[in-house]
């Protein structure tokens, strides 16, 4: 065909001129692409751990407010104190024992509990299509050794225990997929089904299993609320079934059905009991257009709690996660757009350039019975096929882009829960507060592809219509008369 | 037929105004020869530009059987260029990055031929001006005088009805030159072409039926040949 022919030829005769062009186009192009990349990789790394602590099903979360009663715990619990001995633990009616060889446990949460009459009512909510309710629990441990030795040194506190704790969330058995273990995979035993609603059964992660040395049929002892003596007896569970979360993040370690949870909690009556309640509602929306809709009137339905939709979470992620979002979606952005600017601006005069140059051929296409815009038609071919070449390239520096950023920062930091923070000392180690890393992974999508196609393509045929309006205003005898 | 009638052209350079064709009246009928002669800068190229429709008179008309040039739409005066009238240049004007059967070709883009016949009419032009051997070949690897018959048949490929020549010559040496007039001349006799010739070499001009001399933007016909 004689255009493909005549672009051909004359991109071949003006090869530096073109490669200079696509090249410029290719950098800007790849820039966008390598920003884009990044940015998908940083909002996927903010919904891997909002998903693994909210699950994939979950569209809207509701928390209670924070908690606001009392620093202490209740009267009756044993507390740990500095005896004239060492360590003791005293419990109610002021008999303190040595604290050498026990394990003091506690299980709190720091928001503030909503009935579950209102988990009820946000599923009648229209665009609702499912509710539950969760209870996301603290277990903190302080445990002292055998032989009276102090622990301070091999890290234990000033009382000379051993810190440690996990987190339990508690689970409506009835909707096992909405909440934090909705994203995980399970790799032995089962999970939940309703009949598990009022046993002690409990499905553990992978990493607490195997550090506990913990089977599907193991009895996993979880430490209830004190007694009236003060006692704080175990509760035994059977591990139902393992678990595995998305690598990286930091899930709770041990789900057990929503009634044990509200049980486990250490204070059983009054308005920090979690008796008939739960610290966070879950819900899953009909469709995604429905999400505004549910998020407003779950507000208006829980006045006083924090409601979050889906992409709302995202805002909730803090950590070098954020930075590297805000670096990408930012700084990023701008100089991706001025890169392209320039590259726009380069290959418009380079091709106004190639058009004076070439006034003498195209004046003589014109004394031929060339149609003008023919002419423009010719010149936006060779154009069109500079921007071509320019987004191959733009497209192929976008992957390694994407690459060396997945290979300088192979993970970033994602901080969630503080708003969780309680400000005082209720709780004696742990902290809802969870910072975990998280796998940077740059994606580029066939979307990204098109869009880079687009803009390279698009700045090309500025370049050209640039070139084409010089051509639309040549008088053949004026570009003729310049060979003469 | 040509017919000229009062035909003026200026240009504006600064302040100053410059009158290439000044009051021109001229009959060129068809399957006519006539050959303009002059000194640089007196308008003779201009006078081939507004023959060719390539520029449009100040003032005056220029008429082509019937039709005035000047007063045509650019793109009826592009059709009118593609149908019936060639150009050949002084320069050649071969485009660089086309081979000669492509540059030919050029000239019947414009008339919507199929490929199939354009490449039969490019054949045949490239045969009438003996270069049917050179087809493939691009301008940079031919000689002056072949590009210059490349031009040729270009220019004739498309059965124009008048051919304007530039100073076909003035690039060529001599003996080139020759070659390229007396080609030309066959062309001219064996197709009834009417063909007005730029030249500043007399003795190309004595060819022409008639001869005609540009001086300060005014025409006069010097005398009618012998092949008149």
């Amino acid at each position: 065909m004689f255009f493909v022919t005549y672009v051909r030829r004359e991109l071949r005769r003006r090869m530096r001129q073109a490669i200079c062009i696509a090249l410029g186009l290719a950098l800007g192009v790849g820039l966008v692409v390598t920003v884009a990349a990044a940015s998908a990789g940083v909002t996927k790394a903010q919904l891997r751990v909002l998903r693994t602590l909210y699950g994939e099903a979950t569209t809207v979360t509701v928390t209670g407010p924070k908690w606001q009663g009392p620093s202490r715990p209740p009267k009756g619990t044993p507390a740990p104190q500095m005896g004239p001995h060492g360590p003791e633990i005293c419990v109610a009616g002021g008999t303190c024992t040595s604290a050498a060889g026990k394990t003091l446990s506690a299980n709190d949460t720091l928001t503030e509990g909503i009935s579950v009459a209102k988990v009820a009512a946000a599923a009648r909510l229209p665009g609702v299509a499912a509710a539950a309710g969760g209870i996301f629990l603290s277990e903190s441990t302080l445990s002292w050794p055998k032989n009276g030795a102090s622990t301070a040194r091999r890290g234990g506190n000033a009382l000379g225990a051993r810190m440690g704790g996990y987190s339990l969330e508690g689970v409506d058995t009835r909707h096992p997929t909405l909440g934090p273990l909705g994203g995980a995979s399970l790799i032995s035993g089962r999970l939940f089904t309703a009949a598990d609603a009022n046993a002690h059964v409990a499905v553990v992660d992978a990493g607490y299993a195997r550090s506990h040395r913990l089977r599907t049929g193991a009895v996993l002892p979880i430490v209830g609320p004190a007694d009236a003596n003060g006692h704080t007896p175990a509760i035994r569970f059977t591990v139902i079934g393992i678990v595995r979360q998305a690598a990286g993040t930091n899930p709770p370690r041990v789900y057990v059905p929503l009634k044990a949870a509200q049980d486990l909690m250490w204070i059983k009556t009054g308005p920090a009991s979690l008796q008939g309640k739960v610290t966070t509602i879950y819900l899953a929306a009909a469709s995604a257009a429905d999400v505004p809709a549910v998020t407003r009137e779950v507000a208006r339905l829980l006045p006083g709690t924090k409601v979050t939709s889906a992409s709302g979470l995202a805002s909730e992620v803090a950590g070098s996660v954020t930075s590297a979002a805000k670096l990408a979606n930012d700084l990023g952005r701008w100089l991706a757009v001025l890169v392209l600017i320039a590259a726009f601006a380069v290959a418009s005069l380079l091709t106004m350039a190639a058009v004076a140059r070439r006034a003498a051929e195209f004046g003589t296409l014109k004394a031929l019975g060339w149609r003008t815009r023919r002419i423009i038609a010719q010149v936006l071919g060779e154009s069109a096929a500079v921007g071509l070449a320019g987004a191959a390239a733009g497209i192929a520096l976008g992957y390694i882009g994407a690459a060396i950023i997945a290979a300088v920062t192979p993970s970033v930091s994602a901080t969630v829960g503080s708003d969780f923070d309680s400000g005082g000392t209720r709780l004696i180690g742990g902290s809802p507060v969870q910072t975990v890393a998280v796998p940077l992974h740059p994606s580029v999508s066939a979307g990204m592809i098109g869009l880079a196609v687009l803009l390279a393509v698009a700045g090309a045929l500025l370049a050209g219509a640039f070139g084409s309006w010089r051509i639309a205003r040549l008088r053949p005898a004026d570009a003729l008369s310049r060979v003469a | 037929m040509y017919q000229l009638t009062r035909v003026a052209k200026r240009y504006h350079k600064g302040r100053r105004t410059v009158a290439a064709v000044q009051d021109l009246d001229l009959t060129i009928d068809d399957g006519e020869w006539l050959a303009v002669q002059g000194r640089t800068g007196h308008g003779k190229s201009t006078l081939l530009n507004l023959l060719g429709g390539l520029d449009r008179p100040t003032h005056g008309t220029v008429e082509l059987d019937g039709t005035s040039l000047g007063a045509l739409p650019e793109t009826r005066l592009t059709r009118v260029r593609a149908e019936k009238i060639g150009f050949i240049f002084q320069t050649f004007n071969l485009i660089p990055t086309l081979s000669a059967a492509e540059n030919v070709e050029t000239a019947l883009i414009p008339l919507g031929t199929r490929s199939a016949a354009r490449r039969r009419r490019v054949a045949a032009a490239l045969e009438s001006v003996g270069l049917a051997d050179r087809a493939g070949h691009l301008p940079a690897e031919l000689s002056g005088g072949q590009q210059q018959r490349v031009a040729i048949a270009r220019a004739l490929v498309k059965d124009p009805t008048v051919v304007l020549a530039d100073e076909p010559t003035g690039n060529l040496d001599e003996d080139t030159r020759d070659d390229i007039i007396t080609l030309l001349e066959r062309l001219w006799r064996d197709r009834g072409l009417t063909l007005i010739l730029v030249t500043h070499d007399t003795t190309i001009a004595r060819r022409a039926q008639r001869v005609g001399v540009m001086h300060n933007g005014h025409l006069t016909i010097r005398q009618d040949s012998p092949n008149r």
